[in-house]
């Protein structure tokens, strides 16, 4: 007992005297002062791997027809998707829960509001003829697609882009929202464009069409991934990035939110957000796409827009409905 | 030497070489006299050998009880705190964070507090030179980060107020770096403080085999001489070298008993004291931490899953995979640490529950309810039945702290006066010695 205290003691002063070398800093270990972190911050990022269909291979706004006029609240046709979310009682939309204007939550009453929050609500009127029955489920952006397949969400509404690569893997509704890439830097920054990005550290969230813009369209750049694009402002604001880059409609939000940061008027990408359901559902994508020409076409949709949105700007038409074939 | 007063004198002087070299080298100690002078050479040099080596081992040790034993007791009992402080802050903030823009005051001074306490252990561990440089690492680190992990809550805290989202980012931000680096650094100044309290302990425990072997020497010798005296002057007793003997024995006696008894209470120190307090600071974590993972489970913001899961395996350390013990098994705990205990347990099993009840309400998207039921006031929400956890396992921690600085007491007892003691004897132990053997030696003038 003795004896390895004593060997223990011996290594130990040896191991400490091995590390002291005469000056004040801590003999081992992490630095101290490393700055902190969002977590799941990737700095250099991860590029997705999974190569993209190329863009042109499809229309990305092109979605299912809907068939003829939209079943009665609470009738939905038997042996439908439909018929069985109206079984399970309530519809499960996965959201955002830290997009500002979009999709967040009011921490006044701890509520999730928003315009994808009000549209999911719709949706839930539209299949049970109450706004009411529907269960949020806040996911990450990289877990979108994965949600879908796995079935622990009947939908995904959170700024989720349409890309011949995704319709490989899901459907979409029509456009509900029409966005586009764009940059946010510090009110005083240097940057002026995309084509000052060069050696700078650009942030975006994992998994999103926008880390991989970046990559694309400023190759110099050194981009940086965190978790949820919200962390990408906290990273601007900590001056560990020196731009964020991602849609406007997201940047406009940040913008809100902090005062010291400006949006470059670059818009270098087109972004239609598309509602997205399993490969599977098509019934439930041609319902979904009824509902939504309903929204546009009785003015919910752009009253919508002007509760929640006005900041981006003069209330746009709605997005014109693509349909395949 | 003691060769040199064990042989006869009565055998054939001639026949030994040793013995004639001896006699050349000193011709002084030719005879019986000679050799009753070299005796007390001898029996003065064992003594006082012998009272040096009690006297400097036992007040080695009785150091090593009232400083390094007991310092790194209060520093292991520090490192606790602070660890404890740490977590609770983190839990704390994030409740404070669901109740909304404002939070209630009493959050808000539950974090203060914590945080102050936190710095205060951290001044006591930092200022008792924790872990002799293992630590220093654990420490900077925690010095460093601990202001800004604070920054990061006022941070959210003011967003949050804002009623922005961006408050939401920042206060994960600050459950991260209390996560991935304040706790894992406060566990490994907890376990550097522990490390140092065993090897402390280990040394202050040893037994002085070195005084003892010299006292039993001593003793050999001293009845040696009494034999050789018996002989030669059939006198069956000489009072000085009685009380010599009777002296070293008292010292060896007392060096091995008092050494005995002070392992013994080290040993109890460890067992009834500070191994118990290591589980129990390990079940009092377990459940904070759980506390915090349900709490941001709430906050969530896309991420709830991985606070959920980490929930169950905090739960499974706490109680066991069936709720059942864990860390909050009785074992050989004395009586007050198992009642604290299985009511402990009763708690945790009463907070699981209710902590699936807030799950399932969450799931069923009725947030509110759920944060409700999780952090109201009410004596079924998950925050007080978790309170009233933390309050069982804070006592058991006290009474077992309190059982560690007695038993350290009690080790510091049985060596207090033992090197005045010794020191004395074996004072006593050389002149009886030299008295004695002088009046003999007197009587060839």
């Amino acid at each position: 007992m003795r004896a390895r205290a004593a060997a223990v003691a011996a290594l130990l002063s040896v191991l400490a005297l091995a590390g002291c070398g005469g000056s004040d800093a801590p003999p081992f270990g992490p630095d101290p002062a490393e700055p902190a972190r969002p977590v799941g911050v990737q700095d250099p990022a991860v590029l997705p791997t999974t190569s993209a269909a190329p863009a042109g291979s499809c229309d990305p706004r092109a979605s299912y027809r809907p068939t003829g006029a939209l079943p009665a609240p609470g009738r939905m046709p038997s042996g439908s998707t439909m018929a069985r979310i109206q079984r399970a009682g309530r519809l499960v939309v996965g959201v955002d829960q830290n997009n500002y204007r979009f999709g967040y939550r009011d921490p006044k009453t701890g509520n999730l509001v928003g315009f994808e929050i009000d549209l999911a609500r719709e949706l839930a009127a539209a299949i049970f003829g109450s706004p009411d029955k529907v269960l949020f489920r806040a996911i990450t952006t990289a877990d979108r697609e994965k949600a879908i397949q796995e079935g622990r969400v009947d939908i995904v509404i959170r700024s989720m882009t349409m890309n011949c690569d995704r319709w490989e893997r899901v459907n979409f509704s029509t456009e509900y929202f029409s966005a586009g890439q764009a940059i946010m830097v510090a009110r005083d920054s240097p940057i002026k464009g995309i084509g000052d990005l060069a050696d700078k550290k650009v942030c975006a969230a994992t998994g999103s069409t926008s880390i991989r813009n970046i990559a694309a369209k400023a190759p110099d750049a050194l981009p940086v991934s965190a978790d949820d694009a919200l962390d990408c402002l906290v990273l601007l604001q900590q001056l560990q990035v020196d731009a964020v880059s991602t849609d406007d409609a997201i940047l406009a939000g940040f913008a809100e939110q902090d005062k010291g940061t400006k949006i470059l008027p670059d818009r270098f990408t087109e972004e239609p957000y598309g509602m997205a359901m399993k490969k599977e559902s098509v019934d439930l994508v041609r319902f979904v796409n009824g509902v939504l020409e309903q929204l546009r076409a009785d003015g919910t949709w752009t009253s919508l827009y002007r509760t929640w949105l006005s900041s981006l700007g003069p209330t746009p038409q709605p997005p014109t409905p693509r349909y395949r074939g | 030497m003691t060769t040199l007063v064990r042989e006869p004198a009565t055998r054939a002087p001639a026949a030994a070489p040793a013995a004639r070299l001896r006699r050349r080298a000193a011709g002084r100690f030719r005879g019986t006299p000679g050799r009753l002078v070299l005796a007390t050479v001898a029996l003065v040099v064992l003594g006082l050998a012998t009272g040096v080596a009690g006297v400097v081992g036992v007040r080695q040790r009785a150091d090593l009880v009232d400083g390094a034993v007991a310092r790194s007791g209060e520093l292991a009992v520090a490192a606790q705190r602070l660890y404890r402080a740490l977590s609770d802050a983190d839990a704390t903030a994030a409740s404070a964070f669901l109740t909304g823009g404002v939070e209630p005051a009493t959050l808000r001074e539950r974090y203060q507090t914590d945080i102050a306490q936190a710095a205060a252990a951290l001044a006591v561990v930092s200022g008792g030179g924790a872990g002799d440089g293992r630590g220093a690492n654990a420490v900077a680190r925690i010095a460093a980060q601990l202001p800004v992990y604070t920054g990061l809550v006022e941070t959210a805290r003011v967003y949050n107020r804002q009623g922005v989202p961006v408050g939401g980012a920042y206060l994960r931000e600050a459950s991260g770096v209390m996560r991935e680096r304040l706790l894992p650094a406060a566990q490994e100044l907890y376990t550097a403080v522990s490390e140092e309290l065993d090897e402390a302990r280990g040394d202050a425990g040893a037994f002085p085999w070195f005084a003892v072997a010299l006292g039993v020497l001593t003793i050999a010798a001293l009845v040696v001489v009494q034999r050789f005296l018996t002989r030669r002057t059939n006198r069956v007793f000489n009072i000085g070298l009685v009380a010599a003997t009777v002296a070293a024995v008292a010292v060896v006696l007392w060096l091995g008993v008092s050494a005995l008894v002070a392992a013994g209470r080290l040993e109890a120190s460890h067992d009834r004291g500070s191994e118990e307090v290591a589980r129990l600071a390990d079940a009092r974590i377990a459940a904070l931490q759980a506390r915090a993972d349900e709490s941001l489970t709430l906050v969530a913001r896309g991420n709830g899953q991985a606070f959920e899961e980490d929930y169950d395996k905090m739960m499974d350390r706490l109680a066991g995979n069936e709720r059942d013990g864990g860390l909050l098994v009785p074992g050989d705990a004395d009586g007050p640490t198992r009642e604290a205990l299985t009511a402990a347990l009763t708690e945790a099993r009463n907070w699981d529950s209710a902590h699936q009840q807030v799950r399932k309400l969450d799931n069923d998207g009725q947030y509110a309810q759920a944060v409700t039921a999780s952090v109201g006031a009410e004596q079924t929400s998950t925050a007080t039945i978790a309170n009233r956890l933390d309050e069982r396992l804070a006592a058991a921690i006290d009474h077992n702290s309190e059982n560690f600085r007695q038993e350290a007491r009690g080790a510091a007892g049985a060596l207090s006066g033992a090197d005045i003691g010794i020191g004395l004897l074996a004072a006593l132990l050389v002149l009886g010695a030299a008295a004695g053997i002088q009046r003999r030696l007197a009587e060839y003038r």
